[in-house]
């Protein structure tokens, strides 16, 4: 374990969270620094829908095979085990035989991970979440990491829920609902930006991203300006100032 | 999980509809979103940007008063709905913070009978079509299930109120989606990249590639995921002109 990177990680996570900023830019923020910090192969942040489905909100990578595994596991999976009993789940070679999620195994293998690790991110008695950390080895996370990559999943806990001392459940599911929305704004921009100037889709993420902090904005307010827009071009021609 | 909880929701929606032999709308979203969550009585707001603009429709007397009231005065769970893009759940309008949220539609609320509203945002990403509104006479929280129900409710209603407005668009892929079930797929953000990618190949707001998507899967009798994955993929496009669409 870096224990530079470990201070550094948690410094920054915490110099975010006491300004203003944007949950799902804070989000995936700390999905990259979980994969540096825990030697991860890749990390996701899924959110539980009340709809009853299992939604990513930030990954360490935009790339369609990693988005679908998460995505699989509204049917079987890590998350899903995760978020029913309110426990961690692990599994430490997907390649193995007789795999618990088998649809789920075999996807996970086909995109170069063997172990995986759901750690709940919890509320007090409500599991609202996991952070989901894939392994490219088998033989998964030793006790360590695990411990760190707890903390970073309460971290994301409080750092979506915005509010340290959250009192009412409500207030809990305004929140889930307004960051999932969020992200729904961000995939509309994505889209227009990759058609726009024919990239790709991690591409055009990390523009719109890039664009966002350079300009002191939040990613979502950069997102749904530039998908409201009457034009297509992207920084968008008259600047607002930044307001925040 | 939710394909099979989407679906069981809308046979509800569809059912009231042909119990008064008509084809589903807005009105019966309201009426089986008051019955699924034991509440009081709802109603539609559309919007204008980031205001709620004219009342769409009503189950009873009572939320026809509350969704008038926050127009008239400007504020209001409606309000702050559209504004955050989030739902606002208040389910005691007795509670200091709803007073001090909403210092004059609180107590006149309160005048006419409701205990707890909710306010449901009838958005998607940067789309706003409106917001769903809700009361009940008693105070108290919605349950998870209900709010969970009331969120396809309200997804359905979106679906409604953005293909009546843009499915005709005339361009003959606009078959009318009214009356069919909307195809509540589980979120994909496959569908959401093809919303922002046809906001540029046909030139149009985002509302309208919203709808013109949906339209699409529709007329060609195709999943609407299955479709986003195609346009995502660039296996398919979809053109400014009627002949052009489908070919890459």
């Amino acid at each position: 374990m870096d224990t530079e990177l470990l201070s550094d990680t948690f410094v920054e996570l915490a110099d975010t969270m006491v300004a203003d900023f944007d949950v799902i830019d804070f989000l995936h923020l700390l999905t990259d620094r979980s994969v540096l910090l825990l030697a991860a192969g890749a990390a996701g942040v899924v959110l539980a829908d009340p709809r009853g489905e299992l939604r990513v909100a930030a990954a360490s990578s935009e790339e369609a095979g990693l988005l679908e595994l998460f995505q699989l596991q509204n049917d079987q999976g890590p998350c899903l085990e995760c978020f029913r009993t309110g426990r961690p789940v692990t599994a430490t070679d997907l390649a193995g035989p007789a795999p618990r999620w088998p649809r789920f195994a075999e996807a996970a293998v086909r995109s170069g991970f063997r172990s995986v690790e759901a750690l709940p991110m919890r509320l007090r008695d409500q599991v609202i979440g996991a952070l989901n950390l894939f392994g490219a080895a088998p033989g998964g996370f030793d006790a360590a990491d695990l411990r760190i990559g707890q903390a970073l999943a309460d971290v994301a806990t409080i750092g979506l829920l915005q509010e340290r001392n959250v009192r009412r459940r409500e207030t809990v599911a305004e929140q889930l609902q307004g960051a999932l929305n969020s992200r729904v704004v961000i995939e509309q921009a994505k889209g227009k930006l990759a058609e726009r100037l024919s990239i790709d889709m991690d591409r055009a993420f990390k523009m719109l991203r890039d664009y966002a902090r350079n300009s002191n904005q939040h990613l979502t307010d950069v997102a749904r300006d530039f998908v409201d827009g009457a034009t297509a071009d992207f920084p968008p021609p008259a600047r607002r100032q930044p307001h925040r | 999980m939710t394909d099979s909880r989407a679906l069981a929701v809308w046979a509800q929606v569809a059912a009231h509809a042909a119990a008064h032999g008509q084809r589903p709308s807005v009105a019966d979203v309201c009426a089986v979103a008051v019955s699924s969550a034991q509440l009081s009585g709802s109603w539609v707001v559309a919007a204008r940007g980031t205001d709620p603009d004219f009342v769409m429709c009503v189950t009873d007397p009572v939320s026809e008063q509350l969704a008038e009231l926050q127009l008239t005065l400007g504020e209001g769970p409606c309000h702050d709905v559209l504004a955050s893009a989030r739902p606002v759940l208040a389910g005691d309008l007795g509670d200091a913070e709803s007073a001090r949220r909403w210092p004059a539609f609180t107590p006149a609320a309160c005048q006419l009978g409701a205990g707890a509203v909710f306010a449901l945002p009838l958005i998607v990403g940067a789309i706003r079509a409106g917001v769903l509104g809700l009361y009940r006479g008693a105070p108290g929280p919605l349950s998870g299930r209900q709010f969970g129900d009331l969120l396809i409710l309200a997804d359905a209603a979106t679906v409604m109120l953005l293909g009546s407005e843009h499915g005709d668009a005339g361009n003959g892929d606009g078959a009318a989606l009214d009356g069919q079930a909307p195809d509540l797929a589980l979120h994909r953000a496959e569908i959401d990249q093809a919303t922002g990618m046809l906001t540029v190949q046909l030139g149009v707001p985002v509302a309208e590639a919203f709808a013109r998507l949906r339209a699409y899967a529709y007329s060609q009798d195709r999943r609407l995921a299955d479709v986003a994955g195609d346009i995502v993929a660039r296996r398919i496009r979809l053109g400014r002109d009627p002949g052009q669409d489908g070919g890459p």
